[in-house]
């Protein structure tokens, strides 16, 4: 459109041609259009600061850029809460691979892990973000579609039904990492799926191919109280997440690399819950898939290949 | 010429009203507005609690706590077992000293003999069924005299809850006794109340409106 506007007319008694008018009307509404669309960047340094913009993948990282991030994020916690967290990049153990094994035969349904995790991982309280479903299922069917994990009982066990918790099953074969558009999250060699949410985009492609629905997003800022707050934090685990990223259970990769067991574990009140190196030949978990009955991975068929599995004592 | 501009503006004069018109009507309904949030309660700390359900002899020696429950001959007369007693559906009878105990262990609450685990010839120990005599901070070896499975599980930690460290080089693990969770009286685990379930992000369906808590 490079037509030139024609001179105006000098016989007209108006000042301004119709042409130019609307011409200048259709220029500022553009431009209070783009200005209106880029309202929310004067959000933008809420939750992302010029370090972290600026910051490297984590695995090009090298130990002084990590001190200076962790130096970063402890900075930005104690000023949004107050306390002086503990921030550790905690590397895989060598001759270390993580299994989870979940006794079905034990498990009362109580939910004590669900809200052990949310403690000690520093998820958002409102709204909820909980890694760990407690699905009700009637007995005689491993069929999730008719588990319920809304349920409301005021004693449980409840006849008729057994209790299986859901959560991040560490895929040896993880579709969550093959969608990764950013290369974002990823499997460590100890069998961890971590997330980089300094490096999330917040897509939530992985929230959509994950088949156990074990992903969350923050769809706004996590909301933790300061006396809830956990201070032993772990820049691939449990540091507070911002707005727009995904998350999900990392087996409390604060405690388990540095060989304590995760909170879920410490609290089941029952001991359904068992955890420990697969490599170890003396450790529960060996004990457990050598002798017990260890029914299924969860969604077998699916190929994924999990970390985590059901078993029964009886 | 004159009619064109006539119905130019009269035109335009229409399209201003209902711009006007539906940015009252967006305004109003609140259509750009954040959802707004339900107020969901901080769980309880009793449900974050990672403390054994029971006490055992074992712990109430440790802490130093009262012992008097079991000093058995300030009541009972040594060398002389006390009888039990059984009504005709072959239910024990508790003596009312001992009301505090309810018996409901084995198929049926069969295992209603307190002579099976007691050790009859002297009350301060307990006896697994060949006679071997078993202190209260024993117990796992009293139970599994029956219950052998169970104890080869816990012994390799995949029975019972564990605690601490699972690197064994790094730390302890945390054992607890069969009597941390079970009452040996009636050592089936009794049912709980569950901790409060997720609450989703516009509240449970057919609920009513959710309550508002930020401005």
């Amino acid at each position: 459109m490079s037509t030139l506007p024609p001179p105006p007319d000098p016989t007209s008694d108006a000042s301004l041609s119709r042409r130019s008018f609307l011409r200048g009307c259709a220029a500022f509404g553009g431009l209070t259009a783009l200005a209106a669309s880029l309202a929310p960047l004067r959000e933008m340094g809420d939750y992302t600061s010029t370090e972290q913009f600026l910051q490297k993948y984590y695995k090009e990282l090298t130990p002084d850029d990590m001190a200076k991030v962790i130096a970063r994020i402890e900075g930005e916690v104690q000023k949004e809460y107050g306390i002086r967290p503990h921030v550790r990049d905690l590397k895989p153990m060598d001759g270390v691979e993580f299994v989870y094994c979940l006794n079905l035969t034990r498990c009362i349904g109580c939910r004590k892990c669900v809200h052990a995790c949310v403690a000690e991982n520093n998820q958002s309280r409102n709204p909820e973000i909980q890694y760990i479903r407690v699905l009700k299922m009637p007995h005689g069917s491993m069929d999730v579609e008719k588990g319920n994990h809304t349920y409301d009982a005021k004693e449980v066990p409840e006849k008729g039904f057994f209790y299986m918790p859901v959560q991040c099953q560490q895929c040896h074969n993880p579709p969550c990492v093959k969608v990764c558009p950013v290369n974002a999250t990823w499997q460590e060699k100890d069998g961890i799926t971590v997330i980089d949410y300094d490096w999330c985009i917040g897509c939530r492609y992985c929230e959509a191919a994950c088949p156990y629905w074990a992903r969350r997003f923050n769809f706004t800022k996590p909301e933790i109280p300061k006396e809830r707050l956990n201070p032993n934090m772990s820049y691939l685990g449990n540091r507070p997440r911002k707005q727009g990223v995904m998350e999900k259970c990392h087996f409390c990769i604060q405690r388990t690399r540095a060989g304590r067991y995760p909170a879920c574990l410490e609290v089941c009140p029952v001991g359904a819950r068992k955890f420990g190196n697969i490599l170890d030949p003396e450790s529960e978990v060996s004990y457990i898939l050598r002798e017990k009955r260890v029914f299924i991975q969860l969604k077998e068929e699916m190929g994924t290949s999990p970390r985590f599995f059901y078993y029964f004592d009886k | 010429m004159q009619n064109r501009n006539a119905s130019t503006n009269a035109g335009l004069a229409v399209l201003t009203v209902v711009f006007l018109g539906l940015g009252a009507f967006f305004l109003v309904s609140g259509g750009g507005r954040p959802v707004p949030r339900q107020n969901i309660p901080l769980v309880d700390p009793k449900f974050l609690s990672t403390a054994p359900w029971r006490q055992t002899y074992a712990d109430l020696v440790r802490t130093n706590q009262d012992l008097s429950d079991y000093d058995c001959y300030g009541c009972h007369e040594k060398n002389k077992p006390p009888p039990i007693r059984y009504d005709l559906n072959h239910k024990i009878i508790i003596p009312k000293e001992h009301s505090d105990i309810v018996m409901g262990h084995g198929a049926h609450d069969r295992n209603n003999l307190c002579y099976n685990c007691h050790n009859e010839q002297n009350l301060l120990t307990l006896q697994v069924r060949d006679g071997r005599e078993v202190g209260f901070d024993n117990i796992p070896q009293l139970c599994g005299s029956c219950h052998g499975p169970n104890l080869r599980d816990w012994e390799a930690g995949a029975h019972g809850r564990t605690g601490g460290y699972w690197n064994r080089s790094l730390g302890p693990m945390q054992r607890l006794s069969c009597a941390n969770c079970h009452n040996p009286h009636a050592p089936r685990i009794p049912t709980r109340e569950p901790a409060p379930g997720p609450h989703s992000l516009h509240g449970p369906a057919g609920s009513p409106a959710p309550v508002e808590t930020a401005p």
